[in-house]
């Protein structure tokens, strides 16, 4: 298992188009993806799940993977966010 | 779990409108709600403190407001001065009956939400037994689908791209109500019940890979929602594994766990050709037959056992 956390900075927060951009690389990974804010667990595979969380900037994140590719996919969504979704 | 404030309770969260009008005390609104629980202040007001549970909400019924009433003013002042001289979470007066003016500030200095209720005090403490239970109550976040399949709560979960969406709208489509996809917020009520609802945010959406999110009030129409309803049966959908053995006989019933509650669970292999939401829904109605006591399986085991032993058999 794989955990890391960010803080995400991005002025508008985790909408559909950023979430679109987790889901659609975490889609590419046969792990197990969750993303957790303040206690609750979204599927990182599942746009309505991650866009449940209501990421605001300031969000505390943890990105936590189990399986093949967890750590590659862990750092490439830590870095999606850190560069505040531009790839 | 959060902390709840005053605030937070008296809005109800949208789910009831408890219509009570914020008289002084403005400034207390953020104190937080440590015990769920309401408090008659009588035996305060008539000067015994032992005991005085401050820190639950006060309510003022007209107990408490005629005996306020007959005390002269100076010894009004004297209980108003005791009374809050404890730091007092908040009080409601019930019936519409406003308190004089140096109760208000009393309040406003000593930041002690004061609400008026035109709700009768039993009234309003029903409604606060209900709304404090479910604030208080342990909650756990899903990432599952809920459909009310002809009454009964059905929770579809299963790995993200297994068609639980998919299989949701095929059953609104055939009528039956959505509450929450992808992610449903339960809680558990009184020790007994859990109930799921939609998160604010996602409320009525859907999403379909092909087609994006949509908007199922909008489509289907206000049939085919609604915002909450108890968890009574659990659907796992799964890749069909050949090397898997899957349920045939229906005389067994697994179990799922959720905040220790346990729900009955159906495993359901998903294959090409498979109608699954003609399978979840014949789960559904079979779930209401086993709560009215009648139970396909064993029923026809019964029959079969009893035919071999008139044969002879044992």
């Amino acid at each position: 298992m794989v955990e890391k956390e960010v803080v995400v900075n991005s002025d508008a927060g985790i909408h559909a188009r950023p979430a679109m951009m987790i889901v659609r690389e975490a889609m590419k990974y046969p792990c197990d993806i969750t993303l957790i804010k303040d206690n609750v667990e979204a599927d990182g595979k599942s746009i309505m799940s991650v866009l449940g969380l209501a990421i605001i900037p300031g969000s505390r994140l943890v990105v936590r993977a189990n399986g093949e590719g967890a750590s590659e996919l862990v750092d490439y969504i830590i870095k999606l966010i850190e560069n505040d979704f531009r790839v | 779990m959060s902390k709840i404030t005053v605030r937070q309770f008296i809005e109800g969260k949208g789910r009831i409108d408890l219509q009570m009008r914020l008289l002084a005390g403005e400034g207390g609104l953020d104190k937080e709600i440590r015990f769920g629980e309401t408090n008659r202040p009588g035996l305060a007001l008539a000067g015994f403190f032992d005991h005085f549970a401050f820190e639950r909400i006060q309510i003022f019924g007209q107990g408490e407001t005629a005996f306020l009433e007959q005390l002269t003013e100076e010894a009004r002042l004297k209980v108003y001065e005791q009374f809050f001289s404890f730091d007092v979470l908040c009080c409601i007066f019930t019936h519409e009956y406003i308190p004089d003016s140096r109760f208000l500030d009393f309040a406003d200095k000593r930041n002690v939400p004061v609400f008026l209720s035109k709700r009768t005090t039993t009234r309003l403490i029903t409604l606060f037994v209900h709304i404090i239970d479910e604030m208080f109550s342990e909650s756990v976040t899903l990432h599952a689908t809920l459909v009310d399949v002809f009454g009964v709560g059905v929770l579809l979960t299963g790995k993200s791209g297994v068609g639980k969406s998919e299989t949701a709208l095929e059953l609104i489509e055939r009528g039956h109500r959505l509450v929450a996809d992808d992610m449903v917020v339960v809680k558990k009520i009184d020790e007994s019940l859990l109930i799921g609802t939609s998160s604010e945010l996602l409320k009525h959406h859907l999403e379909i890979r092909g087609l994006g999110i949509i908007n199922v009030k909008e489509i289907f129409g206000i049939r085919s929602i609604r915002n909450r309803k108890r968890i009574e049966i659990v659907t796992v959908l799964e890749e069909w594994d050949a090397a898997k053995e899957y349920d045939r006989l229906g005389l067994d019933e697994d179990k799922y766990t959720i905040l220790d509650l346990d729900v009955p669970v159906i495993t359901i292999p998903v294959r090409p050709g498979r109608n699954i939401p003609i399978i979840v829904e014949t789960a559904a109605l079979n779930q209401r037959l086993k709560k009215i006591g009648i139970n396909a399986a064993r029923e026809l085991d019964e029959r079969i056992k009893k035919w071999i032993f008139s044969k002879g058999g044992k």
